[in-house]
């Protein structure tokens, strides 16, 4: 089977030196020994915490970074020895507000980023079009970039990125800090990207996206891949568990310690929703902690509680809390 | 070819500060024009050189904000506007990318130095020979795009170094000291003029005063000559900076791509 992308034992070691009088040398291995094989036309996600190792490794995949041993070929070329042809046949997106001009158009960006790509000057004109409507921008192309929205800003991303139209895309967290609306804009774009046969390598945060989006999803954590499968295949990795949610306002951080310790409790975390708290508990399948978790939240305004199955989220936060290091990237 | 024009116009106009109206007359026009006056009556009162040394030195001069400053913004504002990755990601050859950066900056050189010498003779009445204008725009033009590969040498430095206009803000003042274009050169140390003859518009100011003192293109010749080495000294060391910092920050991750 054709692979665009494939990588072997890929390492990435950060070697850092502070003080001048008596120097320190410090060494962080971001990215550990990573496998990967994304087979043409494929949308593969690359889920992870912050300093797991994602950057890292499509740096290397990119050309941006040499791998400190390993190997990695894109579309059949050697990452490191041949990025010319490498950087021909792949794009590049990442989420935020920089990496544009901002003093010029969103059409003179895409014009400079054409002749930096090497889009052909006959093909230019209608290639910046097609990608202005693809991503929505048609008609706002003439105003400065820098009063752009950052939803704005990321669908023009994607457009400089599929200007030489690559065979293989990669997204760094594209909707991050998008808000909903521009983010499901987002995600109907990278499908339709996908079905015209690019392959796509997603990073993101956002658990849903990935499901909805990818064919297949790895998580890397401590810069090594934890699991790889389909969404359904890793929901399997929470198997034999139970998640209760409870919704909370002013859960304090030795409430949560204590429920950390509660027996048959596997994972515990709160996120902020709005003005409220969510307790999510994962315990196992056979315990029934509901109770002593309402419990030890005794004197706390409780809102909604719920006991329900294991999401893929659930999956992912059960394999990143079973990895053995995290490690900045 | 387009990659050097279209796209050196384009980078222009999205990593020069300088490009509205108020910033480009002020900066670029009104200001090397006061500072050609200032020295032109202080040389007066000092007795020093004639009015045509110090009109022609600082109209040459005049160039060296735009090209310094101007190449230096092309390359390190990249950093800035965190553009950099992308531009690194391009299949094209990094000669012609970031080299053809720096003909826009030697045309606004060369308009403002043309600029800073006309209206320089028209007020302090120096009258230039007809015949000596092409001359001296060959001459405007071959220091303006020396000086413009010397501010690009600076704005590869920046890629590695962050504080980069330090080293911009000095390299004005030596400039200034020298070239030869206030002091003459005569009067200076020997390793002044050895440093001086290393730099941008030493050499074309030379030939610049030779061609309105009326010896002819022939006679600015040599020191023409002398003005393009070191121009092409600066576009060969740009270049090859720029190609090691790239090398080394795909080994060692120095520089903040993205």
């Amino acid at each position: 089977m054709a692979l665009a992308i494939e990588a072997r034992d890929l390492r990435r070691t950060y070697r850092t030196r502070t003080g001048w009088l008596n120097p320190r040398r410090v060494e962080i291995d971001a990215v550990r020994g990573v496998d990967l094989d994304v087979r043409r036309g494929e949308l593969f996600g690359l889920l992870g915490p912050n300093g797991a190792g994602k950057t890292t490794t499509i740096k290397m995949l990119n050309t941006l970074l040499i791998p400190s041993s390993g190997s990695a070929r894109v579309c059949g070329f050697d990452v490191v020895s041949q990025t010319r042809e490498v950087r021909r046949r792949i794009g590049y997106v990442f989420g935020g507000d920089r990496g544009l001009y901002d003093r010029l158009s969103a059409l003179d960006n895409l014009r400079y980023f054409a002749e930096l790509y090497g889009v052909p000057a006959a093909r230019q004109k209608r290639r910046i079009g097609e990608l202005l409507e693809l991503v929505g921008l048609t008609g706002r192309e003439r105003e400065r970039v820098e009063g752009y929205s950052r939803g704005m800003r990321q669908r023009l991303h994607i457009a400089r990125g599929l200007l030489h139209e690559p065979e293989v895309l990669f997204l760094d967290e594209p909707s991050i800090g998008v808000d909903p609306v521009a983010a499901r804009e987002l995600r109907n774009t990278v499908a339709g990207l996908a079905a015209t046969g690019t392959t796509v390598l997603l990073t993101t945060h956002y658990m849903a996206e990935a499901e909805e989006l990818c064919d297949r999803i790895a998580v890397i954590a401590g810069g090594e891949i934890q699991a790889l499968g389909t969404a359904d295949e890793l929901k399997h990795h929470a198997e034999g568990r139970r998640v209760l949610e409870v919704q909370a306002f002013g859960v304090s951080d030795s409430q949560l310690a204590g429920i950390d310790v509660l027996p048959g409790v596997r994972e515990s975390s709160v996120d902020i929703v709005g003005t409220a708290q969510v307790l999510t508990v994962q315990s196992d399948a056979t315990v029934d902690v509901q109770a002593d978790v309402l419990r030890l939240l005794d004197g706390v305004r409780l809102g909604r509680v719920t006991a329900r199955q294991p999401t893929l989220e659930d999956a992912y936060v059960a394999i990143v809390g079973r990895s053995p290091v995290e490690v900045a990237a | 070819m387009r990659l050097l024009t279209v796209g050196g116009v384009i980078a222009y106009r999205a990593l020069f500060n300088w490009t509205t109206p108020s910033m480009f007359v002020g900066t670029l026009l009104v200001g090397p024009l006061f500072q050609l006056l200032f020295f032109a009556f202080l040389g007066r009162q000092l007795g020093v050189a004639s009015d045509s040394f110090y009109i022609v030195g600082n109209a040459v001069l005049a160039a060296s904000v735009a090209c310094v400053f101007g190449g230096t913004m092309a390359v390190s504002n990249e950093r800035r506007y965190g553009t950099l990755g992308h531009v690194l990601l391009s299949p094209r050859p990094r000669t012609l990318v970031f080299l053809g950066r720096a003909v826009p900056y030697a045309g606004n050189g060369l308009l403002i130095a043309a600029f800073t010498l006309t209206v320089g003779s028209l007020v302090l009445g120096l009258r230039v020979p007809l015949g000596a204008i092409p001359g001296l725009a060959v001459t405007l033009a071959v220091g303006s795009l020396s000086c413009a590969f010397f501010g690009l040498t600076l704005g590869a430095l920046g890629l590695r170094f962050r504080d980069v206009w330090l080293v911009s803000n000095v390299s004005i003042s030596l400039l200034l000291l020298l070239t030869g274009v206030n002091v003459p050169a005569d009067h200076l140390p020997a390793w002044m003029r050895v440093v001086g003859g290393g730099l941008p518009i030493t050499h074309s100011a030379e030939a610049a005063r030779r061609l309105v003192a009326g010896d002819g293109f022939g006679a600015a010749m040599p020191a023409l000559g002398k003005e393009f080495a070191v121009g092409v000294a600066y576009a060969v060391v740009a270049a090859a900076l720029l190609k090691v910092f790239e090398a080394e920050s795909r080994r060692r991750a120095s520089l903040d791509t993205l």
